[in-house]
């Protein structure tokens, strides 16, 4: 998506060695993916859904509150 | 020792010349390596594997060019490009956002980096039409962090 769009910024994080980043974003399983520290989820999804959910990050403002799928 | 056995190596040769199309630039950030232990100095544990491994790919195209900045030295360049942590390398191309890799590219983040080579080098993915057109509705910047690991 970085590659077709100016907007996007994609960060590829082995998070291993960044213990710190792990804790902050609580990464138990891989991948997980999160965008603008809004929205996040674990996991590969299909085109279409990953599509959906990054997209929910620009409308969104405040951070999420606990509950995650 | 190369990392990369001699032939993946040869592997790769034929990959990039199959598939690269333009140039890219990786700007790697890592800090100064020394043969000595300094007292309250963070350690990249593998920003020195990483360096290696970036130089061996690199040297496998023409069309691949890899710069070696030091984070200490080079603040404001890693600013610039909000480089936070190491090691850390950016890929510049025909892509119009950023893309960035964070750690040692072992595993499964070995292929990503190979992908998106290729897909920086030739400014294009395999996204559908209707995902284009959707980000096409962008109108702010969206961060997207994919946390992964070597296994």
């Amino acid at each position: 998506m970085a590659v077709e769009n100016e907007h996007i910024t994609a960060d590829v994080v082995e998070v291993s060695e960044f213990v710190e980043l792990a804790q902050r974003y609580n990464v138990q399983g891989v991948p997980k993916t999160v965008v603008n520290d809004t929205v996040e989820f674990v996991g590969a999804l299909p085109e279409p859904r990953f599509v959906q959910q990054v997209l929910q990050a620009a409308t969104k403002k405040e951070p999420e509150q606990g509950k995650e799928r | 020792m190369a990392l990369i056995s001699p032939e993946d190596q040869e592997t790769l040769k034929k990959l990039f010349e199959e598939k690269l199309t333009g140039d890219v630039s990786i700007t790697y950030f890592t800090q100064h390596e020394s043969p000595l232990i300094v007292p309250g100095r963070h350690e990249c544990s593998y920003c020195k594997e990483t360096r290696e491994i970036l130089e061996e790919v690199t040297d496998l195209s023409d069309k691949l060019h890899l710069t070696v900045k030091d984070f200490v030295a080079d603040e404001k360049e890693a600013e610039q490009m909000g480089i936070t942590r190491i090691p850390a390398y950016v890929m510049q191309g025909q892509n119009k956002g950023k893309v960035r890799f964070f750690g040692l590219p072992a595993g499964y983040e070995f292929s990503t980096l190979l992908q998106s080579i290729i897909d920086v080098s030739t400014g294009k993915t395999q996204l559908s039409q209707k995902t284009k057109e959707a980000l096409n509705t962008l109108e702010q910047n969206l961060q997207v962090q994919v946390f992964v690991t070597p296994t």
